[in-house]
């Protein structure tokens, strides 16, 4: 009965209808109920491939929980995710951070299982409502204009979802989620608004401006989802356009320059996802079957090993209380199990075998490759040794080894280990458990990624990338770590937009101020002759004027009534 | 890094580059088949990169308050 119950809501709900009342359930035990609602909503997932839900709204039918092999791996990645995030956040006293998290995930959850436009647009506009809050709970002012900025674009890409929604609808009277072709302007809309939610070029800023703004646990939560969930819209939606082939080289390319300089290592990690989601994106452009199992195993894959960089940084800033590479160094001594953890996270994003993100990249290359898409292949391949090189050496590094910062601090709080531990233990048994991880994904293949040649030139890209990071410090020539603030693609609309927006605003304003400035001479004339009119008797000595114009209202009154009646 | 962990960096990289004589390595494309294609490939991609950095510093790097008048 209760059974039936779960698995008749749409996966992800019962999270964020637990989110609210958490608030009232005292600390640990808010993390058990926490834990509870996953589970549960996990549970709704055991109804298997097909439409569970469909409601009749305003004359469209709207399909909440539509399951079938492509969200499958999603949904799981995404209830990890959750659970992990719980452990991580153990320590939290405060409630903000634990039920936006919360219902965070729910929604992004939910909108993995949208069937339809309408219902993802929904739960879409809902992951950055209850997600803007995990950047608010910092507190700082610099937190809270980070997080409007973050709002205001997050929303921007619900609203042009709705837009072309209405568009496609009054074009093909569906309003399905299913394959679109880029054409119609309803489709570019649409396809905008999940790339500025996949952080493509240019459409990118609000990633790296917000991500690191956010709470020790608040950026955790944040690098599992909205991107991802992007991700997972552009493979339902976009599977094979070319054109994302050239968007997603563009990504892995360009961010790995800017995380070289970047001195906060949470920014770091937010330009190293940016370089991640190039990958997916360039599979998902393939869109053979070994090039979507690929995004699908890549963003799998990533979820657990980003959480865990960024957990080991957010374990760093709570310890120490920054996360800028030029006051960090020496951690080793002092939380030791953190290093190791990070370490595991730098080696899976770096794609070593035996560890996830080899299991995972490895698809995506070979999709590549049976495509002859060689140009492509070499950016993928150079943007293979960046992330070795920013997110595999710079972040432990810079953090826990080369110059000492001089900080004494205590190990992560146990909540935090545990979730990192977790994470670890899963980033190294996808890695050692292809054939296991593969089962998962959309499409079933046959496909071995430790031959002796792929693990062979795997291991030399790696080695001598880090030779190359090593030649280039001990003859000094790498760029030491400065504070700075690098300019990013926010720069076009913090600054650029408002420079060129402020004389129009002005202009705009001038003519507004004038406008209402005449309105307001108008509405005087009229009320000082209405005034004069009111106080000089015009039907004679007895008779003010007022009681007259009250005389004429009630005549034109009933007139207009009389004539009412008559006509 | 000490020392040490240079040295058996080097050593690790010896190794592989014995290897790539002993195991037939074949790539995703064919260029990738020429002898240490990967090592040196990577080698100076991360050179490279560390240039671009360099010289992405001197367009786009500001003063760490350069945001704060917001």
């Amino acid at each position: 009965m209760m059974s039936d119950l779960l698995t008749a809501m749409p996966p992800g709900f019962l999270m964020m209808l637990l989110a609210l009342p958490i608030i009232w359930v005292p600390h640990h035990a808010r993390q058990l109920v926490m834990l509870a609602a996953i589970a549960m909503s996990a549970f709704s997932l055991t109804a298997g491939a097909g439409q569970h839900l469909n409601i009749e709204m305003l004359g469209f039918e709207m399909s909440l929980y539509r399951a079938d092999h492509l969200s499958l791996p999603f949904a799981i990645v995404f209830h990890i995710a959750a659970a992990l995030n719980v452990f991580y956040g153990w320590h939290e006293r405060k409630a903000t951070d634990h039920v936006a998290g919360l219902s965070y995930a729910g929604a992004a959850i939910a909108a993995l299982h949208a069937g339809d436009l309408v219902t993802l647009f929904i739960w879409w506009e809902a992951t950055a409502v209850t997600s803007v809050f995990l950047i608010l709970a910092s507190g700082t002012q610099r937190a809270r204009r980070a997080a409007m900025r973050y709002l205001i674009v997050q929303v921007a890409s619900g609203v042009l979802l709705l837009a072309g929604a209405a568009m496609l609808y009054s074009e093909s009277g569906s309003l399905a989620f299913a394959g679109m072709t880029l054409g119609s302007t309803g489709t570019w809309m649409i396809f905008i608004a999940f790339g500025i939610k996949a952080a493509f070029p240019l459409l990118n800023g609000w990633l790296q401006d917000a991500y690191p703004e956010a709470t020790v646990v608040g950026t955790v939560v944040l690098s599992s989802f909205t991107t991802k969930l992007a991700i997972y819209a552009l493979a339902r939606g976009f599977a094979g356009t070319d054109l994302l082939i050239l968007i997603g080289c563009l990504m892995t390319a360009f961010p790995v320059f800017f995380a070289v300089i970047e001195n906060d290592m949470r920014r770091v990690l937010a330009y190293s996802l940016n370089n991640q989601l190039g990958f997916m994106v360039v599979a998902i452009g393939i869109g053979t079957e070994l090039a979507i199992n690929g995004a699908v195993a890549h963003a799998f894959a990533h979820i657990i090993y980003k959480g865990l960089l960024f957990m080991s940084m957010g374990a760093v800033l709570y310890r120490v209380g920054t996360v800028k590479a030029s006051e960090l160094g020496g951690l080793y001594k002092s939380m030791p199990w953190t290093m190791v953890f990070c370490i595991v996270g730098a080696m899976s994003i770096s794609a070593f075998p035996l560890f996830s993100g080899f299991a995972a990249k490895s698809l995506i290359m070979s999709a590549l490759g049976y495509k002859g898409l060689v140009a492509a292949y070499l950016v993928l391949l150079a943007a293979s040794a960046g992330v070795l090189h920013h997110s595999g050496i710079k972040i432990p590094y810079f953090a826990f080894f080369g110059h000492d910062g001089g900080h004494k601090v205590k190990e992560a709080p146990f909540g935090m280990l545990v979730a990192m531990g977790a994470a670890s233990a899963l980033c190294i048994g996808i890695g050692s458990l292809p054939g296991l991880f593969y089962q998962i994904l959309p499409y079933s293949i046959d496909y071995n990624p430790y031959d002796a040649s792929h693990v062979l030139g795997q291991m030399e890209l790696l080695i001598f990338s880090i030779l190359a990071f090593t030649f280039l410090m001990r003859f000094g020539f790498y760029p030491p770590e400065l504070k700075s603030t690098v300019l990013n693609t926010d720069w076009l609309y913090r600054r650029v937009a408002v420079a060129a927006g402020r004389p129009v605003l002005w202009a705009v304003m001038a003519v507004w101020t004038s406008f209402v400035c005449a309105l307001g001479g108008y509405r005087d004339a009229i009320w000082s002759s209405v005034e004069r009119l009111a106080h000089a008797p015009i039907t004679g000595p007895t008779v003010p004027g007022r009681a007259v114009m009250v005389q004429t209202l009630v005549l034109v009154v009933i007139l207009a009534i009389g004539y009412l009646l008559a006509g | 890094m000490g020392q040490w962990a240079t040295r058996v960096l080097l050593a690790i990289g010896a190794v592989l580059v014995v290897l790539e004589f002993i195991v037939h390595r074949h790539g995703e494309i064919a260029l990738e088949d020429l002898p240490l294609f990967p090592a040196v490939y990577a080698f100076f991609v991360c050179i490279f990169i560390v240039v671009g950095g360099i010289w992405l510093r001197k367009i786009a790097m500001r003063p760490e308050d350069y945001y704060d008048d917001e």
